[in-house]
């Protein structure tokens, strides 16, 4: 104990002090650096931040409708009206094989009847989606890149995705078509 | 109808499940003047958000900072945990965290093809930066999970000792295995089960709902479960608030040893005083540090060679090598119904030997990974061994810095706080006491 005291006086400062003294040093090295090494990780240029579909790669397999965290998926159907074929019997609004090809809920493809239907003129109809009863459940989307033109394809809306850090459909797609993508391609879309 | 049927299923057989743009049908040309609704979609100001988001978070961190390190009250903190919980809770939806920003930046580290966003870096970083200056205010009540599990606590029931040092070994494996499943790319694990994402968000996993819930009414009587035994950023601060350059003190004034203060602990950070009595001699303590020097690095290899052994167990965590495992399966054993990834895979051309190629970079990758973590967890858990056998003696009640989430209960509970003494009596007091 008295050796103790005396090396006290000795030194000029305590050995844990000392240590404290070059954890302090460390901890504080080590945020320099890794700020240092993280600097020109994003000061080339914008970083990918949101997720969005590829609607090239998609499959419509489905899962975007039970795998979002939230419980209404922020997937949702888009419509490019420009590719449309504007066709009576659309493939993404009827159901295949049906008896009778009237609009009766039983034949239209649309779980939550989100798809509507106008006349424009003879034989063109006008499809929409509505946003609001859509649950991004890929089924028209089937129908519409079987029979046709592919014009109904499905897009994580920017408004709705709470912008996990991990997509949590990304990660169960069977054809990786979610990836993040810059601000300034806000959107990927078909036209 | 028949006809129209058999003219679909003709359609379907030759149309392949890939979605490009099909011109099956052509352009209509329309002659009633129709005009192509215009598409524009909704952009909330995300990068507002992000600015509002790092904003409040420096400025709460400064605002407990004052309150714990200068006043020495925890009003205020009170008010940022609401204010936390309510903003980056439920309005933020708790989404991107400082917990969960450990993944990025352990990913863009290792991987130059991956760009951080800067938002990211920050939340990584600035409570980092707090933690070193001020202590672990980050967690006072800026961190919206802390803030939550604060809000409910009432009761201090505490843990037993033994107990509670297996669980404070679990958040330094979380954060081993976190970075490890994201440097190989494999998934974010922090983020997939994350106990109180799914109460902000009110709804989501119903598991992991449930463990919430469970986490939060056992923090109705023991302080913050999941900070101290979960929370992997926690256990990151904890080296930084250790070493922090201002730290938080009970009391500016002498202690009087009267316990207050232990009771109050939310989280058993502060030591109660403890005089070593066993004396050992200068001979045998070397011995011991030999010992430890000796069982540290065997410590050390003997986990690093299982994680190594263990890799390939691990990766098949991984996407790719998931797949490639179904492929191979039906590749031997061929079946009708296939599941959705292989009908992905197949629709799209994939090639197995270029799969095949990926998932032996991955599973290098994994072994290379697995045994850096396999040589941390050995360290971590050496270190924890280590760390129960050493005694240090306190002569008064003294707060372990690392494990202090700065809550400031404590304050109130001090008498030296709260009966402010008059200066005459105190120099008297003091001198008295010399």
């Amino acid at each position: 104990m008295a050796m103790k005291e005396d090396k006290k006086i000795k030194s000029p400062i305590e050995r844990r002090k000392f240590i404290k003294m070059l954890g302090t040093t460390v901890a504080g090295g080590s945020i320099l650096a890794t700020s240092g090494l993280m600097i020109n990780k994003f000061v080339d240029g914008e970083a990918d931040h949101y997720w969005q579909i590829d609607p090239q790669k998609c499959t419509h397999c489905g899962r975007c409708e039970t795998h979002c965290v939230l419980s209404m998926s922020a997937v949702k159907c888009i419509h490019a009206n420009k590719i449309c074929g504007y066709c009576d019997l659309c493939g993404g609004y009827y159901r295949s094989n049906v008896k009778d090809l009237n609009t009766a809920a039983e034949n239209l493809m649309c779980p939550t009847g989100a798809i509507q239907r106008k006349f424009v003129e003879d034989p063109y109809f006008e499809y929409t989606i509505d946003e609001d009863l859509c649950n991004g459940c890929a089924k028209c989307v089937k129908g519409c890149t079987a029979f046709g033109n592919g014009s109904l394809y499905l897009q994580i809306k920017r408004d709705l995705c709470t912008d996990c850090n991990e997509c949590e459909i990304a990660k169960v797609c069977p054809s990786d078509a979610i990836s993040r993508v810059p601000l300034a391609q806000a959107y990927k879309l078909k036209d | 109808m028949k006809q129209l049927s058999t003219f679909l299923l003709s359609i379907l057989a030759f149309a392949n499940a890939g979605a490009q743009n099909l011109n099956r049908f052509p352009k209509p040309d329309f002659e009633s003047g129709y005009q192509y609704p215009d598409a524009h979609y909704a952009l909330p100001n995300e990068q507002l958000w992000l600015v509002i988001d790092i904003i409040l978070l420096v400025g709460l961190m400064s605002f407990v900072a004052w309150a714990v390190i200068k006043k020495q009250t925890r009003k205020p903190i009170i008010w940022v945990s609401i204010i936390s919980v309510a903003y980056f809770g439920f309005f933020r939806s708790g989404c991107v965290c400082s917990i969960g920003s450990i993944q990025n930046v352990a990913l863009a580290f290792v991987d130059s093809s991956y760009a951080i966003p800067l938002s990211v870096f920050l939340f990584f970083i600035l409570p980092i930066v707090f933690a070193f200056l001020f202590g672990r205010v980050f967690c006072a009540g800026v961190c919206p999970f802390g803030a939550l599990q604060e809000l409910v606590n009432i009761r201090n029931y505490r843990l037993s000792k033994s107990v509670t040092a297996v669980l404070e070994v679990i958040p330094w494996l979380y954060l081993i295995f976190a970075i490890l499943y994201a440097v190989t790319r494999t998934s974010f694990i922090i983020c997939l089960y994350d106990p109180f994402i799914g109460i902000f968000r009110l709804g989501g996993d119903f598991g992991l709902i449930l463990f919430g819930v469970v986490l939060l009414i056992a923090s109705v009587f023991t302080g913050r479960p999941f900070c101290r035994f979960i929370c992997p950023y926690g256990a990151l601060l904890s080296l930084f608030s250790k070493v922090s350059i201002w730290k938080i003190q009970i009391t500016k004034q002498a202690c009087i040893n009267c316990e207050l203060c232990h009771n109050a602990c939310p989280v058993d950070a502060i030591k109660p005083p403890y005089e070593n009595k066993t004396k050992e001699e200068r001979l045998q303590g070397v011995k011991r540090l030999i010992m430890y020097f000796i069982f540290l690095p065997l410590m050390i290899g003997a986990s690093g060679y299982v994680m190594h052994y263990a890799s390939p167990g691990l990766s098949k965590a991984h996407k790719d090598v998931k797949l490639y495992n179904m492929l191979v399966e039906q590749e031997a054993n061929p079946q009708v119904l296939i599941p959705i990834e292989l009908e992905a895979f197949y629709s799209l051309g994939g090639e197995i030997h270029q799969l095949k190629q990926e998932v032996d970079q991955v599973k290098a990758k994994f072994e290379f990974y697995s045994l850096i973590a396999g040589l941390f967890i050995g360290l971590v858990l050496g270190l924890a061994l280590i760390k129960l056998s050493v005694k240090r003696s306190r002569k008064e009640y003294e707060i372990e810095h690392d494990d202090c989430v700065a809550c400031g209960k404590c304050f109130s509970y001090c008498p030296k706080n709260t009966f402010i003494i008059p200066e005459n009596l105190l120099q008297a007091d003091e001198t008295n006491n010399i």
